[in-house]
């Protein structure tokens, strides 16, 4: 009888080790040549607030969508996931992103302090966990 | 003005223009940080970094005679200044590992548009303006090139 309880038994062990992603908030993509990168609810926030409407796949912008799309950025590759990661860094803390002529048009896309230094040190910490 | 007046007035503004320094970057041949010299890569490659892009992307840019005469010097020395800043492949190996890969995604983006080498660049380097298999090879290199960051 015990026999027949081994391979139900390791099925659920098994099952205990599959990441499941049930917040349905914090995005996550695995696959081999992309091993995780998190986008966690804060940072998603913001993006949806202050990013999206240009860099989206759908987006009127073509260089914005060409040059980041947020809807494909989980589905990079490593590589560049990390040049993608580290230029967000990068505009942000230079404030050259937002652009000025949507913040002068739009105020309140503007980037707080605070909002720029959660943007920055997620997509600075993000990019270099890909190289460990 | 009689025409030989105003000859003689521009040739004094050529000669005083002459006098004011152009900021143009000193070339520097001892790189020891120099992606060339620290990586493997493709001799193709290698010809088409150094022919359209270590001009103005690396301590050791080829000063043409016209370098050196203003007022075009200025424009050449603002470019050289511009360039190295924004990336400087004698310094690649300084680079932390994201930078690196922001920079070869940035070099892929800006060879596809053809937003470099700049199109003014061209006027006297012909040989520096890419064809569309070379653009392909460039782009592929930079993308392997970063996988190889992964290594």
């Amino acid at each position: 009888m015990k026999k027949y309880l081994i391979i139900p038994l390791a099925l659920f062990a098994a099952i205990l080790f599959l990441n499941f992603n049930t917040t349905g908030k914090v995005q996550t993509y695995t696959s081999v040549t992309s091993p995780g990168l998190t986008i966690p609810d804060d940072v998603q926030k913001i993006i949806d607030n202050h990013c999206y409407d240009c860099h989206n796949a759908n987006s009127e912008s073509e260089k914005g969508k060409k040059k980041l799309d947020f809807d494909k950025l989980l589905k990079l590759k490593k590589s560049k996931q990390a040049g993608k990661l580290s230029k967000i860094a990068d505009v942000v803390k230079e404030d050259e992103m937002p652009p000025a002529k949507i913040i002068e048009k739009y105020p309140e896309m503007a980037l707080s302090a605070e909002q720029k230094t959660t943007i920055t040190k997620w997509a600075e910490d993000a990019a270099n966990s890909l190289f460990n | 003005m009689k025409a030989k007046t105003l000859l003689w007035i521009i040739i004094i503004i050529f000669v005083v223009i002459q006098f004011i320094p152009s900021g143009r970057p000193e070339v520097v041949k001892d790189n020891p940080q120099d992606l060339l010299a620290n990586n493997a890569v493709p001799e193709d490659v290698a010809g088409m970094l150094k022919t359209s892009c270590y001009d103005c992307h690396s301590n050791e840019p080829v000063y043409p005679w016209y370098a050196y005469v203003a007022p075009v010097s200025w424009l050449v020395s603002r470019d050289v200044r511009e360039g190295k800043k924004e990336l400087n492949f004698s310094e690649w190996e300084g680079l932390k590992k994201i930078k690196k890969a922001e920079y070869l995604d940035s070099m892929s983006e800006e060879i596809d548009d053809e937003d470099m080498p700049m199109p003014i660049y061209f006027l006297m380097h012909r040989d520096a303006k890419l064809t569309p298999e070379q653009r392909g090879r460039l782009i592929g290199w930079t993308e392997d090139f970063a996988d190889s960051l992964f290594e």
